[in-house]
């Protein structure tokens, strides 16, 4: 086990589409850093290509994107973006508002999970860590000739 | 500062209220303190030992006396019902048109249009998937926008609120339809409700537009632009709205508040403007939580507060300045989405603490608010409730009826001193800009945001149907109202041709005016923003311009 | 490696992230990809930026970013905030504030949480202020938040060390803490177009009069992040900071790592004190204690006789480690 695994989990809170309400994805934030994680946090109203940038130089475990409205159609778009730059291992949830019939397009277009409004804190901060060792032990160790 | 309660002899007073007390504790044996949002701690019973009615014409004064406590005006709703402001704001121009001209029709005298969140952006309906517009709101980039959404409208009898944050260029839009029907602009009302950039930058909402100090010039040169050419629009609104649903505790958010509007009225001050001719036109627009009698007495001192900032603190001579006109809002933020239907439930309860409070005008949210943008029906009964209130209810018939309450008279001193405390704060950080420059405030409501949720994550604060009187249920979420997805398209092209056809040089030469007058010192910005819309330039170019020579909009603070 | 090498000097976003990752962590992978490294770093202008909070540092950032971008250099900005003391995690929230660089490929932005770093936390930002160096970043701007003895060593792994203040913060200059003014090459007064200005710029330059190295030529340069004042002249302050030939260049990487090497060999002294529990060692705190011996013959001595190891101070870097039971 290299020191690198000892690593906080690395986790960008981020909104995209048009939805401007974020005091639910700051509680969020709020949670995982008690929890030991590092968040980067991001305002409303990112973009798709500025998102994936972010995860990428930022060399994030998980996303944890914030959707209200009929944000959510575009988070498979998101999806697409980050396994065409190579961030296949980045899990990602959904927190906020996806009406039933549209549950399904997002967990087929890989997204591990979403959370409605009510969920609780345990709940949220357990699911996401476990999605961090997933991560983690699907990342491809480039660098890993450096550790012997 | 409102003083303390007198101790009245009264024979046999202590005697019974010893007693009570006695047999109060034998049958609640032991309970915690129970406290409001605000951190009020609560007591179960109050008397005339908490107030006693001796400084009533100090501290309470009769409706439309000062300092206005009761109510800002002799006969409020007796006299001339609350106006009933409903939101609009759903998918083209077109959709929007039919919606308000039923309500016109149904006899509404004021609406109020939200744009889409596109528009908030500050970009064009071009630039954004088209998935994503028109779902929580209107798209309008154009003056032609605005004319058909606003077609068969009475312009100039009709007062409007739409919800555009700098550099407002939606009331651009109808002043130049108002122009195109021959409708002096001295007869276009209204209000720019969300002319307050100060709790855009601190509730994190709507920054993204213009930098702070950017944003702060366009204001300054709206308030002139209006005073001098649409005299009977009101330019500001300072709102309460934003930071409440952001977490700030209702005496907070009064706090922030009025501390906003002491800190614009002195930048119109600095200016050289008249602060009588100013003040007159600062309305207030707030969100109203479940909390009843917190919310009430929240009102009534802010009322009685801000009587006194405007006439001894900021030296207002004229009584229109010190009157508290505020629109107050059902706050979504208290809806669920488990069971729904019990949001109608809190709905009447929230439009009801806000005519109790003295309120000017009021929107009802639909019950399914917390999931999506209301459906006609849902939107009806939102109508009905503050429709059955007036009428069945009788909520009209007595002015300020928990006047002299000794619970809510004893309640709107302690807010008064909570919101004075906040306003103490902000004073010694040097004011409101620079508390949210540095930001102060947006700690502060991020800390009791938190306390909140946690709050409601132990159970201590409970919500029916979220952490107590769970059901079994179907958890299904409903589609939600979404606009016709080829008529959106059919917009966006019909949009895209506009641009092409209109004027480029007509364009560029407007545009560079804008820029132009940004970039100076004495020409005023918002002038140039009607002049531009006249030629066809759009929400989204107005904006860029902006943002390129006064600066992008950052975030102030995260967590 | 040398495939990895490559696509790090092409400036492989990817691969720059995966090494920061690394660095991050410490220990023995760090120091062997480092040593790999080294020989590549020299190239870039590192610009490190402090002050205390409400000076509009992120905007000066953003504007300066933008400023070099329309100069055609690339830039890399590093962003330290500090972890919670409690948790050990952190919010990450300087990027946010260059929104204006969000998609640019010539800006790369990481945020660096200090994870609690007692004194290493320079050595991680050394190291991966090398990793963006090798990358072919022209300016790599290091940002942290103006706050305690931290702010003093992050900054001094600085090229060029910029010190934001603004006018109407508290006691003007009292916000700048000494050590901080000590080690700064330029100093900013940002917000200059508000009227108490000119003072906080007066206060700064008799404040720089007396100070012990005179020669010393510290521009105080006022900016107005919102309206680009003064930032064309900021950046023009900071290259002519860069080191000019080859031999400058040399003579700032050997400082750069005589600096490094003397804060890893300070960190482990330090270790190795707390966590020895050997007889000898004991002995020689003992004499300490009695008066037989000072602080200072005792280093001596110890320098003298290498320890024992015990399993304790087999630890990796980075991690400080608790008295022992002795």
């Amino acid at each position: 086990m290299t020191s690198a695994d000892a690593r906080p989990f690395r986790v960008l809170v981020t909104k995209i589409g048009l939805d401007g309400h974020d005091r639910g994805s700051r509680i969020v934030a709020a949670y995982l850093r008690d929890a030991g994680m590092e968040v980067i946090y991001t305002p409303p109203w990112q973009t798709i290509s500025g998102v994936v940038k972010l995860a990428m130089e930022e060399d994030v475990d998980i996303i944890g994107v914030s959707s209200l409205a009929t944000d959510h159609l575009i988070v498979p778009k998101m999806m697409t973006a980050l396994r065409e730059e190579g961030l296949d291992h980045v899990r990602v949830v959904v927190g906020g508002i996806v009406p039933d019939e549209e549950k399904d397009v997002l967990l087929s277009a890989g997204v591990s999970r979403i959370f409605g409004p009510g969920a609780a804190r345990d709940e949220i901060v357990d699911f996401v860590a476990a999605l961090g060792r997933q991560s983690r032990s699907d990342r491809i160790d480039e660098f890993s000739e450096v550790n012997s | 500062m409102t003083q303390m309660a007198v101790q009245l002899p009264l024979p046999g007073f202590e005697q019974a209220q010893g007693e009570w007390r006695s047999q109060y504790s034998r049958q609640v044996r032991e309970e915690r303190p129970i406290r409001n949002r605000s951190g009020i701690e609560i007591q179960p019973l109050y008397s005339q030992r908490d107030w006693s009615g001796e400084r009533y014409l100090d501290d309470l004064g009769f409706p439309g006396q000062f300092p206005y406590t009761r109510g800002i005006y002799p006969s409020m709703h007796r006299g001339r019902t609350w106006t009933q402001r409903q939101l609009i704001g759903l998918g083209t121009p077109e959709d929007y048109n039919k919606r308000v001209r039923r309500i016109i029709d149904a006899g509404a005298t004021a609406i109020s249009l939200l744009p889409c969140c596109s528009g908030f952006r500050g970009i064009d309906c071009d630039e954004v998937d088209p998935v994503l517009l028109g779902t929580c709101g209107t798209v309008i980039n154009t003056t032609d926008h605005m004319d058909r959404a606003l077609d068969g409208v009475p312009v100039g009898e009709i007062s409007t609120a739409m919800n555009d944050p700098s550099p407002f260029t939606l009331l651009a839009f109808t002043l130049g339809v108002a122009r195109r029907r021959g409708v002096d602009w001295s007869r276009v009302t209204g209000t720019s409700n969300q002319s307050d950039y100060l709790s855009h930058f601190i509730a994190n909402h709507q920054f993204f537009r213009l930098s702070l100090p950017g944003s702060r010039r366009v204001l300054l040169d709206h308030i002139e632009f209006c005073r001098r050419h649409v005299p009977n629009w009101n330019p500001v609104s300072v709102v309460g709205q934003h930071m409440q649903q952001a977490g700030a505790t209702p005496a907070e958010t009064m706090g922030f508040t009025l501390s906003t509007a002491i800190q614009y009225a002195e930048d119109c001050i600095a200016r050289g403007m008249d602060i009588d001719d100013v003040l007159r036109r600062f309305t207030f627009f707030f969100d109203i939580s479940i909390s009843f009698f917190e919310e009430i007495a929240k009102f009534r001192a802010g009322r009685r507060i801000w009587a006194r900032i405007a006439r001894d603190r900021l030296g207002a001579k004229d009584p229109a300045c010190w009157r508290f006109k505020f629109h107050g809002q059902t706050s979504g933020v208290d809806l669920t989405r488990q069971q729904p239907l019990n949001n109608i439930a809190r709905v009447s309860i929230q439009a009801m603490t806000g005519i109790l409070s003295g309120l000017q005008s009021l929107h009802t949210d639909a019950y399914d608010e917390a999931i999506a943008c209301p459906s006609e029906e849902t939107a009806r009964v939102a109508v009905a409730t503050q429709n059955i209130l007036r009428e069945e209810a009788r909520l009209c018939d007595v002015i300020d009826p928990l006047g002299g309450s000794y619970y809510v008279e004893w309640l709107t001193d302690q807010m008064e001193a909570e919101i004075e405390s906040v306003i103490a704060k902000i004073d010694a950080a040097g004011g409101m800009y620079t508390a949210a420059e540095v930001g102060l405030v947006q700690t502060m409501i991020g800390e009791s945001a938190l306390s909140f949720q946690e709050q409601v994550d132990s159970g201590e604060r409970k919500i029916v149907g979220v952490n107590c009187y769970l059901i079994d249920e179907d958890s299904t979420v409903p589609p939600a109202d979404r606009p016709d997805p080829d008529a959106m398209l059919r917009h966006v092209e019909r949009f895209k041709a506009f641009k092409r056809e209109r004027s480029q040089e007509q364009v560029a030469r407007a545009l560079d005016a804008l820029a132009r007058a940004a970039n100076s010192t004495n020409e005023n910005t918002f002038e140039k923003v009607v002049e531009a819309v006249e030629v066809g330039v759009t929400h989204g170019e107005v904006i860029g311009c902006l943002r390129r020579e006064l600066g992008f909009g950052h975030p102030l603070i995260v967590a | 490696m040398e495939a990895l090498l490559k696509r790090l000097r092409a400036g492989d976003s990817r691969t720059i992230a995966r090494a920061i990752t690394i660095m991050e962590a410490g220990g023995s992978a760090a120091a062997n990809l480092h040593r790999v490294l080294l020989p590549s770093t020299g190239n870039a202008l590192t610009v490190g930026f402090t002050g205390p909070p409400g000076a509009g540092k992120s905007t000066l950032i953003d504007a300066f970013v933008a400023e070099l971008r329309k100069n055609g250099r690339t830039v890399a900005v590093v962003a330290v905030d500090p972890s919670s003391p409690f948790s050990g995690g952190a919010v990450l929230g300087d990027r946010i504030r260059m929104g204006r660089h969000t998609e640019d490929p010539g800006v790369f932005i990481r945020s660096v949480a200090s994870r609690g770093h007692l004194g290493g936390l320079n050595e991680s930002i050394q190291l991966i202020v090398d990793v963006l160096d090798v990358a072919g970043r022209d300016v790599i701007v290091i940002e942290t938040v103006g706050a305690g003895q931290s702010e003093v060593e992050i900054v001094e792994v600085a090229d060029v060390r910029i010190v934001v203040n603004a006018p109407g913060l508290g006691d003007d200059v009292q916000a700048i803490k000494a050590g901080v003014l000590e080690i700064a090459n330029i100093l900013v007064v940002n917000k200059a177009d508000l009227p108490l200005a000119a003072r906080t710029v007066r206060q700064l330059r008799s404040m720089l009069a007396l100070r012990r190295e005179s020669g010393r030529n510290v521009p105080v340069i006022e900016t107005a992040a919102n309206s680009e004042r003064g930032i064309a002249e900021l950046l023009k302050a900071a290259l002519d900071l860069a080191p000019q030939t080859p031999p400058e260049r040399h003579a700032r990487r050997r400082a750069r790592v005589r600096r490094l090497l003397a804060e890893a060999a300070a960190i482990d002294a330090r270790r190795r004190i707390i966590g020895r529990s050997d007889e000898a060692f004991i002995a020689t705190l003992a004499r300490v204690e009695a008066g037989e011996l000072s602080v200072e013959g005792a280093i001596r001595t110890l320098a003298a006789h290498p320890e024992l190891r015990s399993a304790a101070s087999m630890q990796t870097s980075g991690s400080e480690q608790d008295e022992p039971a002795t």
